[in-house]
């Protein structure tokens, strides 16, 4: 491919979505000129290749390319049409479109708008190097629109060509003065050709336009003159008809010609007139090519057929010879410059817009039934309402036009309408159509006008040129005047009648006076003479023609009589081949009388008296009776024929709705392979979605089985979705317990609230927790509850997991019992400090202060040791006093007496009891009853309950002691006594020295939750 | 240290064990403060701090059953300094407290003195403090 062309050339391929694309690096290496992915807004330069991204469709406005995204949900199926479609708009003349090898049918439209727009279009050929998939360009050439068929490397030198003629043209069309006389007498010259060759004149037409086309056949012939092309024109018929087609080429955009349909429109209303609901209205496109007139018709119907209470069925048979054509039509998939002659009202309700195509919706498409169909090989469909047949018969030429009209007359019902293209007529049917809107050409079927319709046309019929239609043949004109004038007058007068008929029996000619024998059947007009034949005369006339058909030889009958109202004709009846020039062959029927008409008296005796005889009379009379057995087998087998045509006309229907069925079927069949395919393609993807759901599980699983986390899951209903081996240690779980709700469950926990607190996280949405242990009490667990959320984020559950803290709780019991025996050792050294230094103070002899002092210790140790043998839990006051004053206890004679009911004491409150008792007995010990012998001391409890504050009062008495003396001063211990009661007890002391005997009270509140039972004694 | 500012200070003690209490006030009294209480319980000392006028306060956190912080919440309010007195650590206050003075048990007569010598000194800035 040279690099100075001067052209700019965009590829577009049809590339799977997502399918990165190696294309411009392989172009690159091929070709001299910059290749890149185009992108959007590029402005297009000459001698640069762009190349189509994937995913992306292009389209281009004002020599600017624009790119369109698509996705892979919305794939755009005809790329290359779409970027054809807007290629034409933009340059036309100046766009080439050449359509490589490819699958599928995308291009053609394309192609066809491009040619619509004068520009030059290419296929790649077969010839030399196949395209690998030919059905791209075959769908293509198929439209015939394509100007130049050739193998892809030849391809180059004619687009090189087409960059230099460019200008030529533009030179042509300018029509410079020197050229100008030059140029429009050629044009002239070439119009008079077409108007020879083929009927229509276009000296009229826009001379620009007819120039571009003539310019565009040179370019493809590469003849550089327009003379030489005028000398190609005389010489080659088929340039002729290729010229004719480039000049008229009507690409059937949708509603192009707008007056034609709207012609067309105003008689819609009439195919429906007095039609009830299953009396379909038939339509019969022919020729409908890629579908868009029929499309347009089917939307007429459509909008006609809305307006209606009860709407008939409508069938459109779409038919063309063209497969491919069909192809396009029946995906109704048009590029959207198509569609521009569309209101918009009409392309939002019957086309879906799809990237930058329109499909036409269903309720136009099954209007339609796309099937390939020849107007001239094949039968014809037959009780249309209307037929469409626009720009199709000028390409048939005068010959097959002439057949194709009548058959389009019998093909419609009585009333039933034709449509034409502009440039198109019926003139040589008048008496076939009636015209009702000559300007756009809309004819109606005359009706009773009756035809022999040719089903097939032999090609090998020779051409007439008689403008006169039907077998009769124009007379020669030949001799004499005078010597026709006489022998027309002899045959009128004195020659036998007779009529001329086909091998079929229907006649073609009458003579003169064959009313004697022939009269008009009843009914519909016939040219059939075995209906038209009098009496005794229908089978003779059958079997003696019968007779000439097969032996092509004169038959003759003698003795035929025929009745003519009550008389007798004996007549002679000749038939005899009679060759034409059509070729087809008919046969001279003569009725030669012989005597005069016979009365039936007379003819019985005529019979009688030529011959007299009884056997005579026997033979006739069976003879008689056989004609009359033959009458009624011919009358059967009439009838049979009846049923037969009858049976036939109910097949070509039934025929033609096979094949629209056939048809739809095929859709289905496309439609179901596109399913298919997407179905394969989610399938491969549900696939790997089970693959990795399957991991996901088994993850899952492997997870569940090692962690150590006892975890249940719940759904909304508390019922066990699952759970982790661990979770059996605190529910009694197997597996067959998925499925039951988890308050069936005997637990291993003590955990009343669950239910609760499963219910406060379905009723918050927020997590709980809560610490709770074994029913034995071993081992504690963090119960966590979790919203379980579902696929929305919505709660759909809850999750319970229970970890093991038996650990932690053990340490931070132990962390607590640390921390409180820390503060205890601090609090009592401190109170240690305290009481020596109180004791030292109150005590100056050091040797007595240390001796006071130890023995104070000595009875806080006590005191500790009973709490510690309680571990620090509560002390009986009992055991509080018996600890001070057992040393004094002598088991002979009692000289302690301790009573009162048992009272649980706090550490504290026994602590600060201890010290005032161990003060007591000191100075009981030193000065008072157990100084003694022979004193005693009795110390006794009781407990008052005043509203609700307990309280107790113990009393300390004193007897039988050394005499008793108030102290001078009062001493440390005293103070000890007082502070412990008042300050440590909240209580009060009163202390008397009565002289029988020392006496204290102490009065002291118990916490409320003390316990106090029935006295017991010591 | 000049513990002189103590001198004729009146000093709340609030302390539940009779015999800490008791030499606690010995040890103020030996410094020329005037002691208020002892109180052994939260109930007792508000009635003290509401019926007098009080310098400071050496309070001991743990009443037996009881903690001392509403008192120490009462004293604050009037912007009375104070020293807390523990045998737990410092971590145990709320936070609010946080920065009083905290002395553990057993401790010094010095350290004592010293703390709410330490804790009257900063009662002005302590004000501020609280106003903002």
């Amino acid at each position: 491919m040279p690099a100075d062309v001067g052209l700019a050339y965009v590829v577009v391929t049809h590339l799977g979505p997502g399918h990165t694309s190696m294309l411009p690096e392989i172009i690159d290496r091929q070709t001299a000129m910059p290749v890149a992915h185009l992108r959007d807004d590029d402005e297009v330069a000459a001698n640069r290749v762009y190349v189509l991204p994937p995913d992306t469709t292009v389209t281009t406005e004002n020599g600017r390319l624009r790119l369109h995204r698509t996705s892979a949900a919305q794939r755009e199926y005809n790329p290359i049409d779409i970027f054809f479609a807007s290629l034409a708009e933009d340059r036309g003349e100046r766009a080439v479109g050449i359509v490589l090898s490819g699958s599928g049918r995308d291009g053609t439209l394309g192609i066809k708008m491009i040619k619509e727009h004068g520009g030059l279009t290419i296929a790649q050929g077969s010839d030399g190097s196949h395209p690998r998939y030919p059905s791209m360009p075959e769908s293509a050439i198929a439209s015939g629109l394509v100007d130049l068929v050739v193998p892809v490397e030849h391809i180059p030198a004619k687009l090189a060509n087409f960059a230099r003629n460019l200008d030529d043209l533009a030179e042509i069309l300018s029509e410079s003065d020197r050229q100008a006389e030059r140029v429009t007498t050629a044009r002239l010259t070439v119009c008079q050709i077409l108007r020879n060759e083929t009927g229509h004149d276009f000296s009229g037409y826009k001379p620009a336009t007819v120039l571009r086309r003539i310019h565009r056949r040179m370019e493809v012939l590469q003849l550089d003159t327009i003379e030489s092309y005028i000398e190609r024109l005389r010489r080659d018929r088929d340039e002729v008809v290729r010229l004719f087609q480039d000049v008229l080429i009507g690409v059937t955009r949708f509603f192009r010609d707008q007056q034609a349909f709207e012609a067309l429109q105003r008689i819609i209303p009439r195919l429906f007139e007095g039609r009830s609901a299953d009396e379909p209205v038939r339509v019969w496109v022919a020729g409908c090519s890629t579908g868009e007139e029929a499309y347009t018709i089917a939307l007429l119907l459509r909008e006609h057929m809305e307006t209606l209470r009860v709407a008939p069925r409508v069938q459109i048979f779409a038919t063309d010879i063209d497969e491919s054509a069909l192809e396009i039509a029946r995906s109704g998939r048009y590029p959207a410059p198509l569609l521009r002659d569309l209101s918009p009202e009409r392309l939002a309700r019957f086309f879906i817009k799809d990237g930058e195509s329109y499909v036409t919706t269903k309720a136009l498409r099954e209007l339609c039934a796309f099937s390939a169909h020849s107007i001239i090989r094949d039968p014809p469909f037959s009780r249309i309402d209307l037929i469409s047949c626009r720009n199709l018969l000028i390409y048939l030429g005068p010959e097959l036009q002439k057949r194709v009209l009548p058959l389009f007359h019998y093909a419609l019902r009585p009333g039933g309408f034709l449509f034409l293209g502009t440039s198109e007529t019926v003139s040589q049917h008048a008496d076939l159509f009636a015209p009702v809107d000559k300007a756009q050409r809309v004819f109606q079927k005359r009706e009773y006008a009756r035809m022999r319709v040719p089903f097939t046309v032999p090609t090998n019929v020779p051409r007439r040129v008689s403008a006169a239609g039907g077998t009769t043949v124009a007379p020669q004109a030949g001799g004499p005047p005078l010597r026709a004038a006489v022998e027309a007058r002899v045959l009128e007068r004195f020659a036998p009648a007779h009529v001329l008929v086909n091998r079929e029996g229907e006649v073609v000619h009458y003579s003169a006076g064959t009313g004697k024998y022939l009269e008009p059947a009843a009914g519909a007009p016939s040219r059939q003479i075995f209906a038209a034949a009098r009496r005794g005369l229908r089978s003779e006339l059958r079997s003696a023609l019968n007779e000439s058909v097969q032996t092509r030889q004169r038959t003759v009958r003698d003795n035929v009589v025929v009745e003519v109202d009550d008389r007798s004709q004996p007549l002679q009846l000749v038939v005899e081949p009679f060759e034409s020039a059509g070729g087809d062959a008919l046969f001279l029927m003569l009725f030669i009388d012989r005597g005069p008409p016979l009365s039936p008296d007379e003819t019985a005796a005529a019979r009688r008296s030529s011959d007299g005889n009884r056997t005579v009379e026997q033979l006739e009379r069976e003879l008689s009776e056989t004609r009359d057995r033959l009458q009624s087998t011919i009358e059967a087998y009439e009838t049979s024929l009846e049923e037969l045509k009858s049976s036939q006309e109910e097949m070509v229907s039934m025929n033609e709705e096979l094949q629209s069925t056939n048809e739809e079927m095929e859709t289905s069949k496309e439609e179901l392979q596109s399913i298919n395919e997407e179905l394969q393609t989610v399938n491969s993807e549900l696939n790997l979605k089970v693959d990795a759901l399957d991991r996901a599980n088994n993850d899952l699983k492997n997870l569940f089985e090692s962690t150590q986390i006892a975890t249940v899951f719940l759904d909304n209903e508390l019922v066990i979705r699952s759970f982790t081996p661990a979770m059996t240690a605190i529910f009694k779980l197997i597996p067959g317990d998925k499925g039951r709700p988890l308050t069936d469950i005997a637990a291993n926990i003590d955990y009343p609230e669950l239910r609760q607190d499963i219910q406060a996280v379905f009723d918050t949405h927020q997590p709980v927790e809560r610490r709770c242990q074994s029913q034995d009490g071993t081992i504690h667990y963090l119960a966590r509850l979790l919203p379980y959320r579902g696929a929305e984020g919505a709660l759909d559950g809850v999750i319970v997991t229970f970890i093991d803290v038996t650990k932690v709780v053990r340490g931070e019991e132990f962390k607590t019992l640390a921390e409180e025996l820390n503060h205890r050792v601090r609090n009592m050294l401190t109170v240690v400090v305290g009481l020596a230094r109180l004791t030292l103070t109150d005590t100056p002899d050091p040797r007595a202060g240390t001796k006071i002092f130890v023995s104070r210790l000595h009875a806080m140790a006590r005191a500790y040791n009973l709490l510690s043998k309680k571990d620090w839990g509560e002390v009986e006051l009992h055991d509080v006093v018996d600890v001070e004053l057992s040393p004094y206890a002598d088991a002979e004679r009692p000289r302690v007496m301790i009573e009162g009911p048992t009272i649980r004491l706090t550490p504290k409150a026994a602590l600060a009891v201890n010290l005032v008792v161990h003060e007591l007995v000191t100075n009981a010990a030193k000065y008072g009853a157990l100084s003694q012998v022979g004193g005693d001391v009795h110390v006794a409890w009781s407990v008052t309950d005043e509203s609700g504050s307990k309280r107790v009062v113990l009393d300390w008495r004193e007897r039988n002691g050394a005499p008793v003396v108030a102290p001078k001063r009062k001493g440390f211990g005293t103070q000890l006594i007082e502070q412990q009661v008042g300050h440590g007890l909240g209580g009060k002391v009163d202390m008397t020295y009565a002289p029988d005997g020392f006496r204290a009270r102490l009065d002291f509140p118990l916490g409320p939750k003390t316990v106090v039972s029935k006295a017991r004694d010591s | 240290m000049n513990l002189d500012d103590l001198v004729g200070r009146r000093v709340l003690v609030v302390e539940d064990d009779p015999l800490i209490a008791a030499t606690q006030k010995m040890v103020l009294e030996s410094a020329g403060c005037t002691v208020l209480g002892p109180d052994s319980g939260v109930g007792a000392a508000l009635r003290t701090i509401g019926a007098h006028r009080i310098d400071l306060a050496l309070l001991d956190v743990n009443l037996g059953d009881e903690a001392a912080f509403p008192v120490a919440d009462a004293l604050a309010a009037r912007g009375v300094p104070f020293v807390f007195l523990t045998g737990y650590g410092s971590e145990t206050l709320p936070s609010m407290h946080r920065n009083r003075p905290c002395l553990t048990k057993p401790c010094e007569d010095d350290d004592l003195l010293a703390a709410l010598c330490d804790a009257l000194r900063r009662k002005p800035q302590h004000r501020v403090e609280q106003r903002s």
